[in-house]
């Protein structure tokens, strides 16, 4: 059973969201790095990049596979976890802390309520599998 | 490699037993297989320092039989085949008009007039109907396809831990070898092969489906406690790609010939005649053929098949295969591209994701197993 946390929330497409104001730190799910398997490589986003909503704003690869990452909220980058170029498999053994991906500053707060809770998100991955 | 999930998978005799393991399963040219169990890195760390166990049973076993099979076969592959002496194994492609590969294969000759092909998963169909139009003289076939598997153990502890199931002196084969023999436990003959796709030392087992659980299980009950893991498709294709190895769809198509491949030392021009002969003849002569080669890139960032490949500015050919390569630790990659750009040390790009990023062509295999 993949590791779904209380006091986050989560995205459709298997990002974690932990609100702090209206700053948003974002990354993959226990699920979502479990189902790529070993990740190998972590394209983020640029500090000061404007990203929207729900769009394809960088990639996770493990051994075979390219896979988006999509951000569940839109706003600016503030900041980005340069750990994890070095080191990759952080994502993979501990994706809701050290393996956290980039951090976002809201431009519309309002759009944390699209977001899944917890409980919602542990049923879409039962619905998945 | 062909991906058939159209319309319902086939599963091997070892189905249940990677289910019991806990493989992730995918399609896979018609077949519903093990792409990883504890993991693609995991899997392949365990095939470089010790062994790793493979169900290879989907890929197709034709028998061959009759005094013809060797001149026959010559004259549709660019390798010689007649000349194999029984016990012998021997990599070959078999060929159409324009000289480019319906399948690279491997003959294994079990007595003067026995032999076993065995060839790509993804190309079962076409190669079955192709050996049967051109059956001619003294050569029978049988499709084995689903009633025999395949069990391959690769690794450097390979000899130690099938060896006690064996009667005959594995160690002592030479590579490339096969044998008819009996595995402990087991009731039929099997044939045993020292070939893999791994670039590691290691054995193919061929054997009937009824008992092929016993002899996985009976492996791993004994050996997984020392190191025996077993291995999915993610895995095989990453060891394979370090160790040099084209795959069938990536380095070699009905288009990319074997010349283009890098296996022109398979091709034996002194055979009389044989499919496409005459035009691998022209494209050796020309020389000005694109061709496959190993591509290592500068940075992390892994190359993967489709991506366009420039050199000096100009588009010189794509990406054909690329993964993360732990035994190099680089991501590296095969690319088609123009003669002139195909020197060891040319610097190139690829272009990933709509950016350039810098590689080298760099020799093949980008691994070679430790001697002794």
């Amino acid at each position: 059973m993949a590791n779904v946390p209380a006091g986050l929330l989560y995205s459709k497409e298997h990002e974690w969201v932990k609100l702090d104001g209206e700053v948003a730190t974002v990354g993959i799910t226990d699920y979502a790095q479990n189902s790529l398997g070993d990740i190998v490589y972590v394209e983020l986003p640029r500090v000061g990049a404007t990203l929207s909503q729900a769009t394809s704003i960088g990639v996770v690869e493990s051994v075979k596979a390219v896979s988006d990452i999509y951000t569940p909220v839109g706003g600016e980058v503030t900041e980005i976890n340069t750990a994890i170029e070095a080191e990759p498999a952080v994502v993979n053994r501990d994706p809701y802390a050290d393996g956290w991906l980039f951090k976002v500053k809201l431009d519309d707060v309002g759009q944390a309520k699209e977001l899944l809770s917890p409980e919602q998100y542990t049923q879409l991955t039962r619905e998945a599998s | 490699m062909t991906d058939d999930d159209s319309g319902a998978l086939r599963t091997t005799a070892l189905h249940d037993a990677h289910r019991a393991l806990g493989a992730r399963l995918v399609p896979f040219s018609g077949f519903e297989m093990p792409v990883q169990y504890a993991g693609v890195l995991k899997e392949h760390d365990a095939v470089r320092k010790r062994a790793g166990l493979f169900d290879l049973s989907h890929m197709a076993q034709f028998a061959l039989s009759g005094a013809g099979v060797g001149p026959w076969s010559e004259t549709l592959t660019i390798n010689k085949v007649a000349n194999m002496k029984p016990g012998q194994a021997r990599y070959n492609i078999f060929t159409n008009e324009r000289g480019g590969a319906h399948d690279d294969v491997i003959f294994y000759r079990l007595s003067d007039d026995r032999w076993l092909l065995v060839v790509n998963a993804g190309n079962a169909a076409k190669m079955w109907a192709h050996v049967n139009a051109e059956r001619s003289g003294d050569v029978a076939l049988e499709n084995l396809h689903g009633s025999r598997a395949l069990i391959a153990i690769q690794g450097p502890r390979s000899v130690e831990w099938l060896q006690p199931y064996i009667d005959v002196d594995i160690g002592a084969m030479k590579y490339y070898s096969c044998v008819e023999t009996r595995v402990k436990g087991a009731p039929s003959a099997v044939v045993i092969a020292r070939t893999g796709y791994t670039g590691e030392d290691g054995f193919e087992v061929f054997l009937p489906s009824e008992e092929a659980t016993g002899v996985w299980d009976l492996l791993l009950a004994e050996n997984g406690a020392r190191g025996l893991e077993p291995c999915g498709l993610g895995a095989r294709d990453v060891l394979r790609l370090e160790a040099g190895m084209p795959l069938y769809g990536h380095e070699l198509t009905e288009e990319i010939t074997p010349l283009q491949a890098g296996l022109g030392w398979a091709i034996k021009f002194d055979k009389p005649e044989f499919r496409g002969k005459d035009a691998l003849l022209a494209q050796r002569d020309a020389g000005d053929y694109a061709r496959i080669v190993g591509v290592t890139m500068d940075g992390r960032v892994p190359a993967r098949a489709g991506y366009p490949v420039f050199a000096r500015a100009h588009r010189a050919g794509e990406i054909r295969s690329g993964s993360f390569a732990p035994s190099v630790g680089r991501s590296i990659a095969t690319a088609l591209v123009d003669p002139v750009d195909a020197a060891e040390g040319t610097a190139i790009e690829v272009e990933v994701r709509g950016a350039r990023q810098p590689a080298t062509v760099t020799p093949m295999p980008f691994y070679k197993r430790p001697k002794g």
